[in-house]
């Protein structure tokens, strides 16, 4: 049987969030179960079923290297150290 | 799929606050760990939707008709979710899982494996046994470190938080009541009270994998006393008894100390061999032939 991972929208701001999971024969009977274990208490105005089959799933290694590009990113700490040294010569 | 090279790695891992997802090339110690100690919630969970269900026609009124009927569908559907979670762990699958439990080889919580004897008894459930387990849930939701577990537990506890809240009402309404009413709760309380200190279990021992590994946060003893903290001066004021004559509060601490356990009657319930579990069993047995028709009807193409 296809298990179905489960997205849910809840009201307001915030975008879909993984809920988790169930198995269900098709999708008509996945709706149903998504209803009944997903959303008693309107946890969500939109929810979206996807068989976990057709997730195409990236490699974690391949995400990881962005994590540490610092060409990409700037903490600021060139620009405190260059308006500390003008500040010094300044004064002097 | 993270890999960890020895034990001390990923014991490291866990140490520095690491999540564990279910494609990470866990210890299969750490995998065997969190099945099981997930399967014998998500069994748990079933159980006590049974057990809730038992009282959706015998609930006085339409309202608590209607809320025992929500709670039921909540524990049922706290089960579902656990059994996915489990499943994904790949020890058992699902149909397994069930097979297990309804030939009576796995284990479920100490407290389903008593008779209610009268409504008092499953206010007690409602409101005692619900709040013990939301105590333990609070402390795997905390830090647990595998993940999907952790996620899943977030949406559980906001749910038990409504059934502490719905039996705390019901517990009141008898508090409140006739003279008949109140001792009918005391009466359930004197039968309930050890079962529920037994809820937590025995005292944890050193090197426990289940706290080495984070997937508890607490002791048992830990979270017996955080509840009875709670819950024995609540009872008190509320003008019952707790059933423990050793019960006391240290004069120093002012905390509220009991007295020792017998551990019998959790053994019993941990062989399956307690005052109910049979019939409770056989009850999960019957109810899942009974709906084989549904389940056949909904899944042909
Ligand atoms: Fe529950
Ligand atoms: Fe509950």
């Amino acid at each position: 049987m296809p298990t179905y991972e489960v997205f849910l929208k809840p009201d307001g701001k915030d975008g879909f969030f993984h809920a988790g999971s169930l198995d269900a024969p098709d999708d008509e009977m996945a709706a149903l179960y998504c209803r009944e274990t997903y959303i008693r208490r309107g946890e969500g105005v939109q929810a979206w079923l996807v068989a976990r089959q057709h997730i195409v799933t990236l490699d974690p290694k391949e995400l990881e290297v962005t994590a540490h590009r610092q060409h990409a990113s700037n903490d600021g700490s060139v620009v405190a150290q260059r308006r500390r040294a003008r500040r010094q010569a300044g004064t002097e | 799929m993270r890999v960890w090279e020895t034990m001390e790695d990923f014991d490291q891992f866990i140490v520095n606050g690491g999540t564990v997802e279910p494609g990470d090339d866990m210890p299969s110690a750490y995998r065997q760990e969190v099945f099981r100690f997930i399967e014998m919630h998500a069994n748990s969970e079933l159980f006590g939707g049974l057990c809730e269900r038992y009282w959706v026609s015998r609930a006085p009124g339409v309202h608590r008709k209607l809320a025992f009927l929500a709670k039921t569908q909540d524990e049922i559907g706290h089960a579902h979710l656990l059994y996915m979670v489990a499943a994904d762990l790949a020890v058992k699958s699902r149909a397994q899982m069930i097979d297990d439990l309804m030939a009576g080889r796995s284990k479920f919580h100490n407290v389903f494996h008593y008779k209610t004897h009268t409504w008092a008894d499953q206010i007690v459930i409602a409101y005692l046994v619900d709040a013990a387990a939301l105590t333990t849930q609070q402390a795997v939701l905390k830090q647990c470190s595998y993940g999907p577990y952790r996620r899943i537990l977030r949406r559980i506890v906001s749910e038990e938080g409504f059934h502490m809240r719905h039996g705390e009402e019901m517990l009141l309404t008898l508090a409140d009541g006739t003279v008949t009413q109140q001792n009918m709760f005391q009466a359930a309380l004197d039968r309930w009270w050890e079962p529920v200190m037994h809820f937590f279990g025995p005292p944890t021992k050193d090197g426990d994998l289940l706290i080495r590994w984070r997937v508890k946060s607490d002791t048992n003893e830990a979270l017996r006393d955080r509840f009875v903290q709670k819950f024995v001066p609540m009872l008190q004021e509320y003008g019952f008894v707790v059933p423990d004559p050793a019960l006391h509060r240290n004069a120093s601490t002012g905390k509220w100390v009991i007295g020792d356990i017998d551990w019998a009657a959790l053994r019993a319930t941990q062989s399956n061999v307690g005052p109910d579990s049979a019939a409770r069993i056989e009850l999960s047995k019957q109810s899942w032939d009974n709906t084989a028709w549904v389940r056949e009807a909904l899944h042909v193409p």
